[in-house]
């Protein structure tokens, strides 16, 4: 009877019932399933065919929307982190997506598509348009795509987007990657230190400056916009990308602090000088109409968003995973505006609003609603489906996710400068993590208004801005009597701290200060070394 | 009818034949095993442009300061 019930409904998730002990499903090492979960029978149709089935379809719809498969083939024939990264990807759902059911696996997933889908758009405009696959051959594209990078908010360009793409030169090639296969981004980080660059600056710049060592980057715009966020770390990536660039290359700067009306100002005129910079290379001028009509779109999802965050927040009814959350959020509140982070909201409103009114529990078995806080490792994104799966570590919201708290005002052009600067000030890794002691004790109020009662602190080994308050955050985490387990990486570098060793500091927290027993067992101690 | 019946019987066995890849991770395998240690392979031996040698003429383009603006 149990074992009919079991096919039917899937395994219940703890021990005590049973267990559906998910980590026997793994091969050792690779990571790979010996077979995939069994979620009963409506959840497991559900992934194959909405989730695994879909998403391959999709994924070559995707690639013939935005480009074609020529296109693709040479761009997957000529650089590495298209070929050993991103065919994969399923992967990378499977991994963030274990263990989840109903509800909670719906929206999660859709936000994966999501992702996927504004990859493959990136992907394909920057094939489109390079001259590396084309034995140097400039065409229309080319003249009509521009590269930033990865640290400059997409928006910068609305004015332009009836006309131009812009593209970031790193967010695929570097960041994405590291999510969706960990392997790709060790030979860039090793590229840059074969010239001499020393191995303890952050392994963002070094991996991102890797990429031009190794000639890997499409080259795919007339111009390029490089910016100095999230610290001085990317003034060197920049130094070196315009030595190998060797283009018209507009440096926007920020000041290291912010909340200021000076450096506010400062800000707002330097946009302005960037795009005085895009005018003259293009010679089409700023559409600010465009821009507004942009903006317009971007706040609906901000809106949204908040939205999301008052569910997360006040209720045990929100479907989204931590992983899910996080990668999203970063994802299209740093690319800017795109057509499928809408089609998603529309997808997942009415799944959390049917949580809402059903009072769903949609994490059933958290013990500890947690805030996740500084920059998380890019190779182990999906530690908090383990951690959820595990002990029970509900991750409800994490740093990343709270940097654009705003929307960006259109009545006038002064006013729309002005919150763009701010916008842009406060990117990724630099609102809080660097920008300054009062903004990254944030956290005491976000607890609070997330109803958090537990914290996992990244601790980025490699980047100096947070390690200059690692001392700070112990003396309140006492103070406050708040449990919390410092979490050490080294950004994408999976080779310094290891999943393993990861996954074993939480274990040792859990047992020895919180005294409690894992959900699941069997996924304690697991050799995925290997894996993507 | 019997036309219909075939192309059902084989939109069914196409149907368990994706689901037996999709259960036993069989696009992970093939992916892990196969894919990446080729592309790989190819990746490594490919001929790359030694960046190293290319001069880095800082004077090359203007400023692009735009103090009036």
């Amino acid at each position: 009877m149990s074992m009919i019930k079991d096919f039917w409904y899937g395994k219940p998730h703890t021990a005590e019932e049973g267990g559906r002990r998910l980590g026997n499903n793994y091969e050792p090492k690779t990571g790979l399933y010996k077979h995939r979960e069994w979620r009963g029978v409506k959840d497991t149709f559900y992934y194959f065919n909405n989730i695994w089935l879909y998403n391959y379809i999709n994924l070559v719809m995707d690639v013939m929307k935005f480009g074609g498969l020529l296109s693709f083939v040479q761009g997957l024939w000529r650089y590495r982190w298209i070929g050993q990264t991103y065919v994969p990807v399923l992967h990378w759902f499977d991994r963030g997506l274990e263990g989840m059911r109903g509800e909670t696996l719906r929206a999660s997933a859709w936000h994966y598509r999501a992702m996927v889908s504004a990859s493959v758009y990136q992907i394909q405009t920057m094939f489109n348009a390079d001259t590396k696959i084309r034995g140097g051959k400039k065409n229309d594209d080319y003249y009509h795509t521009f590269a930033m990078k990865e640290t400059t908010w997409g928006g910068l360009f609305y004015g332009w987007s009836d006309k131009f793409k812009a593209v970031s030169m790193e967010m695929i090639p570097y960041f994405v990657t590291c999510h969706v296969n960990s392997h790709t981004v060790h030979n860039y980080i090793d590229a840059v230190q074969s010239i001499g660059l020393p191995g303890d600056p952050c392994p963002m710049c070094q991996a991102e400056s890797g990429l031009f060592v190794l000639d890997d980057l499409p080259d795919y715009s007339p111009l390029v916009i490089t910016c100095n966020e999230a610290c001085d770390g990317s003034i060197a990536t920049a130094i070196l990308q315009d030595w190998f660039i060797d283009k018209p290359l507009y440096a926007l700067q920020m000041p290291m602090q912010f909340d200021n009306d000076l450096a506010n100002a400062f800000v707002a005129k330097d946009i302005e000088k960037c795009w005085k910079f895009i005018e003259e290379q293009t010679g089409v001028p700023m559409n600010f109409d465009l821009m507004c009509e942009c903006i317009e779109r971007q706040n609906e999802i901000q809106k949204f968003e908040w939205e999301k965050w008052e569910v997360a927040a006040k209720t045990n009814n929100y479907p989204i995973n931590g992983v899910a959350q996080a990668l999203y959020r970063i994802y299209s509140s740093q690319f800017g505006d795109l057509p499928i982070w809408h089609e998603t909201d529309a997808k997942v409103r009415p799944i959390m609003e049917k949580c809402v009114s059903k009072n769903i529990n949609t994490f059933p078995n958290t013990r500890h609603r947690v805030i996740a806080w500084s920059c998380a490792p890019l190779y182990y994104s999906n530690w908090c489906t383990w951690a959820y799966n595990c002990w029970g570590l509900n991750v409800i919201m994490n740093m990343d996710s709270l940097m654009f708290d705003m929307t960006i005002r259109t009545d006038s052009y002064e006013n729309c400068l002005e919150d763009c600067a701010t916008y842009h000030m406060w990117a990724p890794m630099r609102r809080m993590a660097v920008g300054g002691m009062h903004h990254i004790f944030e956290l005491w109020d976000y607890m609070e208004r997330f109803n958090c009662d537990f914290v996992m602190m990244y601790d980025q080994l490699q980047c100096k801005g947070m390690q200059g308050v690692h001392g700070l955050f112990e003396d309140e985490f006492r103070d406050r009597n708040i449990p919390a387990i410092w979490m050490p990486h080294a950004l994408p570098d999976s080779r310094t701290v290891s999943r393993a060793e990861i996954r074993r500091i939480v274990n040792d927290y859990m047992t020895t200060v919180m005294h409690e027993e894992p959900l699941d067992p069997s996924l304690l101690e697991l050799d995925d070394d290997m894996t993507w | 009818m019997k036309k219909i019946a075939k192309l059902l019987g084989m939109g069914v066995g196409a149907y368990a034949v994706l689901f037996a890849v999709f259960f036993f991770d069989l696009d992970g395998k093939f992916l892990f095993y196969v894919f990446e240690p080729f592309v790989k392979k190819h990746y490594d031996n490919m001929e790359r442009k030694d960046m190293t040698q290319m001069p880095y003429d800082m004077n090359k383009y203007p400023d692009y300061k735009y103090d009036e603006v």
